[in-house]
């Protein structure tokens, strides 16, 4: 949350020669983040500045003007700037101090019906009102926090909350029903009129509070009710300082959308001692600026007020997580600037700290000691130091599913392809224009578009749309993704398996051409094509590749009807490898061949494309001679193929009779399948 | 044919040679095993023995006029070559393919090299979690306030028995606890956990998916300067010697104390300019790590500790780059007149 206070104001509670761009810079460096300051006149002649300050959600006790007030007495003096507290209403303005109250009271009556509802409740009637228009001052300073001015006691309560950081509601007495406010939970459905003539239809199991005759008159720490709030007419007042259950406030504004100052405070559970303060404090503020008179004694509901809490720290913990040494001494004048009442225990070397009322919720270990004598010394102050090097086992497996990608995502980088990143929540569309089944993946309950509705179990769909995307904006599309895709199991997380996918509007040959360099890239030789039946492919334009027999990725033409699905205008090619099978066979360095120093013999032959395939082939004329090293497609030309092959012997040099010979026993087994 | 003829037809061609080949034959034609300085010195047997060394010096000083004059007609000639040709060297050389990787990838790869130097390993954890994985063992129990700051999205699955629900990790701390139990709760650790992050914010300046690098080191006597060098060795070594980091008091569950870490503006270099806050720009949070996060992890608050750091990849990297995305939903948008440029 951000709090928006004034430099003058701030004055009024702190002695200091920082001027405010000082106190923006040591601060923010030290403790509550100023985060903007802006110098303001105002039409009534005022100059002023306004500091708009960041507050942790552990920090509500110093959304304050106080607040910031003892940060700043414990910030300041350590860049040589004086600093001192003028007046701590915290422990100046209590009860004890306070005149009893006597004389005739007007009746209240405040029925709590559950401890759980709040740690505290402090009403008070007031009489003799008069509602006019607030004193200038006041007026102004609201208006530059950011918060507007209505009349002198509405005004008031919003005057408290920024001074002291402490939520109030004031209510017209005489609107109260039987002056009685009953604090019970609310049944859904319930209506309440809020301030701002808003109907609100509670959810149900709310904190309310209904007077004598059962009219909603608050929706505590929201907002108050519109039929008891403060009007022209209001004589009367009942002022009510709360502690509300921080969780069921939070619960309500979500829920009701309804979110005012006040829920910022109470779901970060403010303390419940500075009630007391807030309440004498408010007294004194309608007493002189709207002429009020205490017209009942203060009822304090507070079932059960919080401990007093000491935390006992050693010197050497302090010191071991800061990393640098510090005097005691200083450690002490740290703590007690803050408010921390600290006793040091010389022979022990430990300190016996007592929390002040405000940080009871934020202080629980020694750790938050150590914050708060590490921040005010000064984090710039501490030097840079490296962790020493240690040897940790690796994941296994790990880093080189790593370091291969890399090599793969260069690879094809280089070759020409383009890197595409793609969400991994894709469209119950996207699914289904490539015959998927969103049944079979993993559905976001609580998403924010259509487009991000299922995890997806393929990288294809995506890259799909890539290239239906980019049709026309560039000829030639080649594009690639690495990522993992997420196959859902039974009564457990998903499989997240990385893919490698390649798509592009070329060709047949061009992708498949791609994917052979890359598995000559990684050293993967001894892979089988093999026929493969893929639904999304065209019949006849689709192949396996495989390793004894386990196929670990495919390359096909994305079939017609599935293009035209797509609003795909040419035809798309498509690849899908898997990351760790490629890792598996993927060699960093490829096997060593002696050079061969005797010469080779090249003999061409026609051979009818359609009679064998070209692996087969391959395989064929490999296994019959002994001399063949490997065959080369030459061109294709009226249905024949045009085959080279290539004979050595790495004991002699081959005549060409010899390699004719070789030539000859191929075409035997060939038979009929020549040309 | 005597020595002059051959003087004098030497000449000739000479004069009438045009190019470094027919040059080639000259030479061969005039000095060749077969060629006429030999005829002539064939004919010595022809001549009188008082005139055979006259001769022979004759025709010897023929053979070094005609070496050196072929040598300074072959510098002509290659120097006649070399102006012949003339052409627009302006012209764009053969093209060969390039193409392109994702500015998060290299974003990705100069991190985790950076972390690799001093020793963090980079892991792989699910994407896909529990809940507790992302809260409860990072010291954020049910309903805690601080979860509103992880906006999540959860999966549409009943919940599990021990870990509750099963949600797209918002943040990529949810490896930490994991970590912690696969080293058996036996610091030291140092893991560096870069993988995409998940949240419900589509807009300007959000994408749902994004990359954030957790950063985790627990050992014994780990303290706040060695964060702080960590960090600043990091800021140094990613966005340059001239740049440094600093840390301000902040709030997070799973670390106390906590930090927010800046870097000094690469503009005005922490003077204070309109591109930054008076000097700094936000990198990320950080901080000691929370005794109740090491207990959960197994491992002994009073005898490790430890700091952790989770930052967002795009986030530094266009802070780094200056890479002014005024959209950052371009970025996974999959354009290829953004891709192509990388």
């Amino acid at each position: 949350m951000n709090i928006k206070i004034t430099y003058n104001w701030l004055l009024e509670y702190l002695d200091t020669d920082a001027d405010p761009y000082e106190i923006q810079k040591y601060l923010s460096l030290c403790g509550p983040g100023v985060e903007r300051i802006e110098k303001v006149s105002t039409k009534g002649g005022l100059t002023d500045y306004v500091f708009d300050i960041e507050i942790t959600s552990n920090r509500v006790d110093m959304a304050s003007v106080f607040g910031i007030a003892q940060e700043a007495q414990a910030i300041l003096p350590q860049f040589g700037k004086k600093a001192k507290l003028r007046q701590n209403p915290l422990t100046e303005l209590r009860f004890k101090w306070m005149e009893k109250f006597s004389g005739e009271a007007l009746p209240l009556i405040l029925k709590v019906e559950d401890k759980k509802f709040a740690e505290r409740l402090i009403v008070v009637a007031l009489s003799n009102v008069t509602i006019q228009p607030s004193d200038k001052l006041i007026k102004e300073r609201l208006e530059m926090c950011d918060e507007r001015s209505l009349n002198n006691v509405v005004d008031i309560s919003n005057y408290m909350r920024i001074a002291i950081g402490q939520p109030c509601h004031i209510f017209d007495y005489d609107e109260v029903k039987k002056h009685t406010m009953i604090v019970r939970e609310s049944t859904k459905g319930e209506k309440i009129m809020t301030l701002d003539k808003e109907t609100v239809t509670l959810p149900g199991k709310d904190i309310v509070i209904a007077d004598g005759e059962g009219n909603l008159i608050d929706q505590p720490g929201i907002m108050g009710g519109f039929n008891s709030s403060i009007q022209k007419k209001t004589k009367n007042i009942i002022l009510l300082i709360p502690v509300f259950n921080g969780a069921m406030v939070r619960r309500t504004a979500m829920l009701t959308g309804k979110r005012s100052n006040a829920v910022a405070y109470f779901e970060k559970n403010i303390d419940d001692d500075r009630a007391e303060s807030a309440t004498v404090y408010c007294l004194n503020l309608l007493k002189q600026y709207a002429g009020a008179k205490q017209a009942s004694p203060i009822e304090d509901y507070h079932p059960t007020p919080s401990k007093k809490k000491t935390i006992e720290v050693n010197h050497q913990f302090i010191e071991s997580r800061i990393g640098i040494k510090i005097k005691p001494a200083e450690c002490k004048r740290i703590l007690e600037n803050l408010g921390f009442h600290t006793r040091y225990d010389i022979r022990n070397t430990k300190y016996v700290i007592t929390v002040p009322t405000p940080r009871l919720r934020d202080i629980d270990i020694p750790e938050d000691i150590v914050e708060e004598v590490a921040r005010i010394y000064g984090y710039h102050n501490l030097p840079n130091s490296l962790p020493p090097m240690v040897n940790v086992d690796p994941q296994e497996g790990v880093e080189q599913m790593y370091e291969i990608q890399r090599k793969i995502k260069y690879f094809l980088k280089h070759i020409g392809l383009h890197e595409s990143m793609n969400y991994s929540m894709i469209s119950k569309e996207l699914i289904e224009n490539m015959n998927l089944d969103v049944k079979h993946h993993l559905k976001i309950s609580n998403t924010i578009s259509e487009e991000l509705q299922y995890m997806r179990t393929s990288l294809l769909p995506s890259l799909v749309q890539n290239i239906r995307e980019n049709q026309g904006k560039k000829d030639i599309l080649r594009f690639f993704e690495i990522a993992k895709v997420y196959y859902p199991q039974d009564k457990d997380l998903p499989k997240e398996i990385y893919k490698v996918a390649i798509a592009t509007n070329t060709s047949f040959a061009d992708l498949k051409g791609i994917v052979e360099g890359l598995l000559s890239e990684l050293h993967i030789t001894d892979y089988e094509l093999q026929n493969a039946k893929i639904h999304i492919f065209s019949k006849n334009e689709v192949v396996d590749f495989a390793i004894n027999d386990s196929v670990f990725g495919s390359v096909g033409k994305l079939s017609t009807q599935l293009q035209h699905k797509n609003n795909l205008k040419s035809s798309c090619y498509l690849a899908s490898f898997d990351l760790i099978s490629l890792i598996q066979n993927a060699k960093t360095i490829s096997q060593y061949q002696p050079i061969n120093p005797y010469a080779t013999i090249k003999l061409d032959l026609n051979i009818r494309a359609d009679a064998v395939t070209f692996q087969k082939l391959s395989q064929m004329a490999k296994k019959t001679s002994k001399l063949l090293t490997h065959i080369k497609l030459i061109d294709t030309f009226k249905q024949t193929h045009n085959v080279r092959f290539y004979f050595s012997s790495t004991e002699k040099n081959l005549t060409e009779k010899e390699a004719l010979a070789e030539l000859q026993k191929i075409k035997e087994v060939l038979g009929s399948e020549l040309e | 044919m005597n020595i002059d003829s051959v003087r004098v037809s030497f000449g000739k061609d000479l004069t009438s040679c045009t190019t470094v080949k027919l040059l080639e034959e000259l030479e061969i034609q005039y000095l060749g095993r077969n060629g006429k300085i030999n005829d002539l010195l064939q004919q010595i047997k022809t001549v009188s023995a008082d005139k055979k060394k006259q001769f022979g010096m004759d025709v010897n000083k023929l053979k070094n006029e005609i070496v050196v004059a072929l040598q300074e007609k072959r510098q002509q000639l290659f120097a006649k070559d070399d102006e012949l040709v003339s052409i627009d060297v302006t012209i764009p050389g053969d093209k060969y393919p390039k193409g392109s990787l994702h500015t998060t990838t290299y974003a990705i790869e100069e991190i985790s090299k950076i972390f690799e130097k001093i020793g963090f390993i980079r892991v792989s954890y699910p994407e896909v979690d529990w809940e507790y994985f992302a809260f409860e063992a990072l010291n954020m129990p049910a309903g805690h306030p601080a979860r509103d700051d992880f906006e999540t999205f959860f999966i549409d699955v009943p919940p599990h028995p021990k870990y509750g629900r099963m949600l797209l990790t918002p943040h990529a701390t949810n490896a930490q606890n994991r970590e912690m139990k696969r080293l058996k709760s036996t610091p030291p650790i140092r893991m560096i956990n870069i993988g995409k992050t998940y949240r419900p914010n589509w807009d300007v300046t959000h994408t749902p998916m994004f990359h954030q690098f957790d950063g985790v080191c627990i050992d014994k006597n780990m303290n706040i300067t060695q964060l702080k060098g960590t960090l600043d060795y990091f800021v140094k070594t990613f966005f340059g010697p001239k740049r440094s980091a600093r840390i301000r008091p902040y709030d997070f569950r799973f670390t106390e104390p906590s930090f927010e870490v800046d870097v000094s503006c690469g503009v005005c270099l922490g003077k204070g300019c309109k591109y930054c806050k008076a000097g700094w720009l936000e990198l990320g949070g950080a901080g000691m790590i929370h005794p109740n996060v090491l207990k959960a992890g197994g491992i002994d608050p009073t005898i490790y500790s430890g700091f952790a750091w989770g930052w967002g990849v795009e986030r530094v990297f266009s802070m780094k780059e200056g890479l002014k995305v005024d959209d950052l939903r371009i970025v996974y948008g999959g354009d290829i007149r953004f891709l192509e440029q990388f």
